[in-house]
């Protein structure tokens, strides 16, 4: 059973007079455990994609089912459970609530559970997941106070904090350097790889796209290519990077 | 249901964020909830003084007056004449001088002015130093018998101590006060020649809880044990105090003389009421009171003029008026069917008789059994409407006020969503119904007015209790208008706050991400 399937996705909206097709009818199946990249230039679609499979949006026309529930007609509230319980978010600017501990952004999800959580067991939940990005020491940190990387990881651990079965991230390498993207992404690879949880990745990196187990292309609103993938392994990754960073350093 | 605790904490910080912002709200809200507050404690102090006045104004007091003023009695009906105050003999004097205070210089009269003096009263008279129309209230055996002439229409007074003392008995009775009245001429040390001519009482320590109107704003009033001691002490009235020392002087432990005789003064007496304030002529204000034993003693007194009576209750004057005419009849032996030489009123009929010509006096006292519950009535009416009027004024203030607070707080909220969009945006991506968002603003705002009502509740008691202070308005903080204040005060936030929280809820969470 896949986790996420599309069938003749479309999605249009008015703009002033014209009305402009972001999605021109896609189909896709994601099973679980998959590590799905997109790709394509700005404007291809895949941004509209992201935020349908991510329940922000709702297709124009077509079928969207999530876990084998069709979710392309919920209201706005429903779609707000869906999002609370089954997905998680990584975004490129991070999203962290400034002036707020790491610990409490990662319990914002568990705010929006119902039926409400008690105050302690968001507390437990949010710390074993900052624990899980080896954050644990940071968790009374505010964001300001934190490295890109360390930011990053504390919204990885707010995406996991409800254990989510899908995790969509958009752009998560677009404001890290080199080393830290790999260290991002060394992340997503164990998420799937330890807990077979599904992560749909969009990028317009090439060697971003290339540590998926597969890489879907998009360019006008239409997927143009689908094929699987054989992982970049960051693990080595960052040894080869650091490698002649270290030398240089002269350790 | 909503985690109200956890988002309660959620405004709380993120009000905490923008402390500038938030504390300008807050003021906003606390000045509009604090003229709030002070206006309902100056509206509640206000009906209090009404309540006072009409407690002053007699509702539970007899009066027994020595002679009879009932005799003769006609009965008129609505033609009651304009009240007029009584005739000042200075004013007989110099009809049109206003001349109050006057320098005074026996020694450079000539008889002959004297003469001219007695003639302008259109009586022609032998002029004796005692018939001074001045100097006699300067002189004790002169003002015994203008005493005596005074105590009921030319009788010999008839009421004694001794009558007020089996008065007291009577069950029902709260008060019981002897006076002795008189007008005199009062002087300090070093200015002989400018006397005063005001009201002399001799009363008793009771009379502050009769005359509920009043304040001590330095000293007190006679006290027991000066009443008994015959001591020569003295309170002021005001406006006594005003001409002998000058305004805003502390009159206790000064010397004024009163038929040439040294008086301490240990209090100085002035209104409670913005409805009653002290004027010249006044019988209250324009007076001085001395102990009655005093006054007695150095006239070689043994009557009263009058004794003041409360009841405990408004509802028992008419029968403990009725019990003291029955006591007193049997004490001055009068037998069944005889005129009483005394006479029994409720100050209700007193206040209407005072001011009238004698004879519309008679014919008011026969009618004012009647009339005191229309002067009563008539009286709280015109208080009431007035006191209304101020109300509505203050009532306005506080609510243009509570307006522009609510506007403040609804400037703050959409600011607040305006700069927090992606945060919205955020929330909503994470789950967040957008009830959700909603709540949480409603509840910043109530939380910024509630804070707000309380600085308010606060700034209104120091306000009022200031007025009250310093200005001598009544005021009235109860603890239930507080509490309503900050109920209102977060009701405002409420509506308020509901445009901005509509905003917020109905952000699209894409855009709302995507905001910078």
């Amino acid at each position: 059973m896949p986790v996420i399937s599309l069938q003749n996705l479309k999605k249009s909206y008015k703009l002033g007079d014209n009305t402009v097709h972001a999605l021109r009818g896609a189909s896709l199946d994601i099973e679980a455990g998959e590590f799905v990249t997109i790709t394509g230039p700005s404007g291809s679609g895949k941004s509209t994609l992201m935020h349908i499979l991510g329940c922000l949006d709702r297709p124009t026309d077509g079928k969207y089912l999530l876990n084998d529930r069709d979710v392309s007609n919920l209201s706005r509230d429903e779609l707000a459970a869906i999002r609370n319980k089954q997905i998680g978010f990584v975004f490129q600017g991070f999203n962290l609530l400034p002036r707020t501990t790491a610990v409490e952004n990662v319990e914002v999800p568990l705010l929006y559970s119902r039926p409400a959580m008690p105050a302690i067991e968001r507390r437990k939940l949010a710390l074993a997941a900052l624990k899980s990005m080896g954050l644990e020491e940071r968790a009374h940190h505010h964001p300001s106070q934190l490295s890109g990387g360390q930011q990053q990881r504390v919204a990885i651990a707010r995406a996991l904090v409800n254990q989510p079965s899908l995790i969509l991230a958009d752009e998560p390498t677009g404001n890290l350097d080199t080393k830290t993207s790999i260290e991002v992404m060394r992340i997503l690879q164990e998420l799937r790889e330890r807990r077979a949880i599904t992560i749909v990745l969009i990028t317009h990196e090439p060697d971003i796209a290339a540590y998926g187990t597969r890489i879907i292309s998009v360019r006008d609103g239409a997927i143009v290519s689908d094929k699987p993938n054989d992982p970049t392994p960051a693990l080595e990754h960052v040894a080869e990077v650091e490698a002649p960073r270290m030398a240089a350093n002269g350790i | 249901m909503i985690p109200l605790r956890q988002f309660l904490q959620l405004a709380l910080q993120a009000l905490l964020r923008n402390r500038m912002q938030t504390g300008l709200a807050v003021l906003g809200m606390a000045v509009g909830v604090g003229a709030l507050v002070t206006s309902v404690a100056l509206g509640r102090g206000a009906q209090d003084a009404i309540a006072d006045q009409l407690r002053a104004a007699g509702a539970n007091v007899i009066v027994v007056t020595a002679g009879n003023y009932m005799a003769a009695h006609k009965v008129i009906k609505d033609d009651i004449v304009e009240g007029r105050a009584d005739p000042n003999p200075l004013d007989l004097l110099f009809p049109n001088s206003g001349l109050r205070k006057v320098s005074w210089h026996p020694a450079s009269l000539s008889g002959g002015l004297l003469q001219a003096v007695g003639g302008a009263q259109g009586r022609l008279q032998k002029v004796h130093f005692e018939d001074d129309p001045f100097a006699k209230h300067d002189h004790p055996t002169a003002a015994q018998r203008l005493g005596d002439a005074m105590a009921g229409l030319g009788s010999a007074a008839t009421l004694t101590r001794e009558d007020a003392a089996a008065i007291r008995k009577i069950p029902g009775v709260q008060y019981v006060v002897s006076g002795v009245h008189n007008n005199s001429r009062v002087f300090i040390a070093g200015h002989r020649d400018e006397k005063w001519f005001t009201r002399m009482h001799g009363t008793e320590a009771d009379l502050p809880e009769i005359r509920t109107g009043w304040v001590f704003p330095h000293g007190r009033f006679l006290n027991p044990n000066e009443v008994e001691g015959k001591e020569q002490v003295m309170a002021l009235g005001q406006i006594v105090s005003d001409h002998l020392f000058g305004p805003k002087v502390n009159p206790v432990g000064k010397i004024v003389f009163l038929w040439n005789q040294p008086f301490k003064v240990v209090g100085l007496i002035g209104s409670r009421s913005w409805a009653q304030q002290p004027a010249v002529g006044d019988d209250e204000f324009d007076a001085v009171y001395v102990p009655v034993t005093t006054v007695n003693h150095l006239l070689d007194l043994s009557k009263l003029n009058n004794i003041t009576i409360t009841t405990k209750s408004v509802g028992q004057t008419t029968q403990v008026a009725k019990e003291i005419g029955d006591l007193l009849r049997k004490r001055h032996k009068i037998a069944d069917g005889m005129p009483a030489d005394f006479t029994v009123k409720t100050q209700a009929e007193q206040v209407i008789g005072k001011g009238l010509s004698p004879e519309l006096a008679y014919a008011v006292g026969g009618n004012a059994k009647s009339m005191d519950q229309l002067t009563i009535a008539k009286l709280s009416g015109s208080l009431e409407r007035a006191n209304r009027t101020m109300l509505g004024l203050l009532a306005g203030v506080a609510t243009v006020s509570l307006l522009v607070g609510g506007i403040g707080v609804m400037n703050l909220l959409l600011l607040s969503v305006t700069q927090r969009t992606r945060e919205v945006g955020l929330r909503m991506a994470v789950g967040a119904r957008r009830s959700d968002v909603a709540v949480q603003f409603v509840l910043e705002a109530m939380l910024l007015s509630v804070a707000g009502g309380l600085v308010g509740v606060l700034a209104g008691v120091l306000a009022s209790g200031s007025l009250e202070r310093f200005f001598k308005w009544s005021a009235d903080i109860s603890s239930m208008s507080a509490v309503m204040a900050v109920v209102v005060a977060a009701v405002i936030g409420m509506v308020f706050g509901v445009y901005p929280a509509r905003r917020a809820a109905q952000l699209d969470p894409i855009e709302a991400l995507r905001h910078e």
